[in-house]
């Protein structure tokens, strides 16, 4: 056996292992690592974004890019109503400019059906449907309407018919319809399970 | 010396760290995207899934590897405003007044605005029939938003009508290679994704609004240097089948002049393969304005249905890009 491998026997004549001193680490550089993360963090702050999807760059955050959406001329409930309209639902009958079809599908243009300033009537005549002879600007129809209580919502009818009503291009310009009238209305006639005949839509306050 | 544990926690966070880095994170960000309204007021749903055919083609895309020469990412390094006069109104005397304030502010501010020629004209002294015809027009371009509506405002308190528009500006868009910039939305509906990194042939985001025409995409992918002077493209006739003419010509088959037509009693008809990639090639054409990246669409407020018939040859929806449905 040589020595070399006899593991029990000390090394001594191999120096000590320097040990390192117990030394803190300097205040200044505690300070800088600080005022770095610091930066950092405000750095990511600004310019960040909070990672959202809608922000590239050389824009910093949604303000920024917000500022930058085309000025819309109509109002958002008007937009909604374009879009209802040509869901397909109304355009379907009365059509893309809203004239009908002569003797089928009555106008929604200029008729007080329509132009009414309490929107009672028409509201109705949207939840439950509309069917019966029916007199509109002077031409009788006598068709049928469906009803859009289950496929349209309160805000998509208010919509839609705030889109029929205020159509600069029609020549329509009557008060909006709030989604909260159309609830209201959508309450009281829950009971109310088949359509309205012309007749009995005369018969209800336009304001109830 | 037991490092089993220390080596496994050590292991363990690094692919932990690059698996939050690499696929939580982006599944934060954009994960949950979804169809949306486009930001013009246009309401117009976007995107559309594209067709069945088009779809097809998106695998042909893949398996060609078209990918690795061409890109499918716009790039756009800002926006501007634009301030545009749309009718000139009846006083035409305050009109050009109020475009010569305009152009007192550009020379006061010239980080914020810049004049276009319109309205170096103004300067010019010319006459204002001159510089009021051709309406509309772009006069002003701007970088910040909320000056540019003050001078829009100011614009409309004379009898005139002024608009603001966003223009979107950058190397891409100056190569006509789109309108806007890409964003995550555009790809909604595709999988894979291949936005490509390459740029050995154009950008082909935006490919179906340049070039519309099937028969020019089916001509292109048989020879390319057919259409294209000069191009590097491989010709992709594989996808195609020359075949002999039974019984009268097939309509579909290729239109080849001089040294590519085929022999006499021959005829080139696209495989299946081809047609559903130029179905998918004219099916890009992201050019909807969106909420990140707004643009002004001409005529966009003449909104046309959105269930408007798609039309059968796509060269329709070209002219009116933004209100048309992707297809």
């Amino acid at each position: 056996m040589s020595p070399e491998l006899n593991q029990s026997a000390p090394l001594s004549a191999e120096p000590a292992e320097p040990k390192a001193g117990q030394v803190a680490v300097p205040v200044w550089l505690l300070v800088l690592l600080f005022l770095v993360l610091y930066g950092g963090m405000v750095y990511f702050d600004r310019n960040s974004g909070w990672f959202s999807e809608q922000v590239y760059a050389p824009y910093r955050n949604l303000q920024e890019v917000e500022a930058f959406q085309p000025v819309s001329g109509a109002p958002g409930l008007v937009q909604l109503g374009l879009q209802v309209y040509n869901k397909p639902t109304c355009v379907a009958c009365h059509q893309a400019n809203g004239k009908g079809l002569s003797g089928q599908f009555p106008p929604l243009i200029r008729t007080d059906w329509v132009l009414e300033p309490e929107p009672g009537r028409i509201i109705r005549a949207v939840l439950d449907g509309l069917s019966g002879p029916i007199q509109v600007e002077g031409q009788s129809y006598n068709g049928a309407m469906v009803p859009w209580r289950e496929s349209l919502s309160d805000e998509e009818i208010a919509a839609v018919l705030t889109y029929v009503r205020q159509n600069p291009e029609w020549g329509n310009k009557a008060p909006a319809v709030k989604p909260e009238r159309v609830k209201e209305v959508r309450e009281k006639t829950k009971s109310h399970k088949q359509s309205y005949s012309p007749e009995e839509l005369l018969k209800i306050s336009p304001a109830d | 010396m037991n490092y089993g544990p220390l080596v496994f926690l050590a292991a363990f966070f690094a692919l932990a760290s690059s698996w939050c880095g690499f696929v939580l994170t982006p599944q934060l960000q954009i994960g949950r995207l979804q169809q949306t309204n486009t930001a013009s007021g246009a309401a117009v749903t976007y995107p559309v899934s594209r067709p069945g055919l088009a779809r097809q083609g998106l695998e042909v895309y893949r398996a060609n590897g078209c990918a690795y020469c061409h890109s499918q990412q716009v790039g756009q390094s800002g926006t501007a405003v634009e301030i545009a006069l749309t009718d000139a109104g009846t006083n035409q005397a305050a009109t050009v007044a109020a475009l010569l304030s305009l152009a007192k502010a550009t020379n006061d501010e010239p980080a914020v605005w810049t004049a276009l020629p319109a309205l170096e004209m103004a300067r010019s002294n010319s006459p204002a029939t001159n510089l009021l015809s051709g309406l509309p027009k772009a006069f002003l371009r701007g970088s910040n938003p909320a000056t540019a509506k003050a001078a829009v405002k100011a614009l409309d308190s004379t009898s005139a009508k002024a608009e603001l528009r966003i223009v979107p500006f950058g190397a891409d868009l100056a190569r006509g290679w789109g309108k806007r910039r890409t964003v995550a939305e555009d790809f909604l509906f595709d999988s894979p994704v291949m936005p490509g990194s390459q740029r050995i042939g154009p950008d082909l985001a935006d490919v179906g609004t340049r070039l519309p025409d099937v028969q020019w995409q089916l001509l292109h992918l048989y020879a390319p240097q057919l259409v294209v002077k000069g191009s590097a493209m491989p010709p992709y006739r594989f996808l195609f089948e020359k075949r002999a003419v039974e019984r009268g010509q097939s309509p579909e088959a290729l239109v080849l002049p001089g040294k590519f037509a085929p022999p006499s009693g021959y005829e080139v008809v696209p495989k299946p393969a081809a047609k559903a990639l130029a179905a998918y090639l004219v099916s890009l054409h992201p050019d909807a304005p969106l909420f990140d990246a707004p643009m002004t669409v001409a005529s966009a407020a003449a909104a046309t249905p959105t269930n408007s018939p798609a039309a059968s040859e796509p060269a329709a929806t070209n002219a009116a890009p933004a209100t048309a449905p992707a297809k």
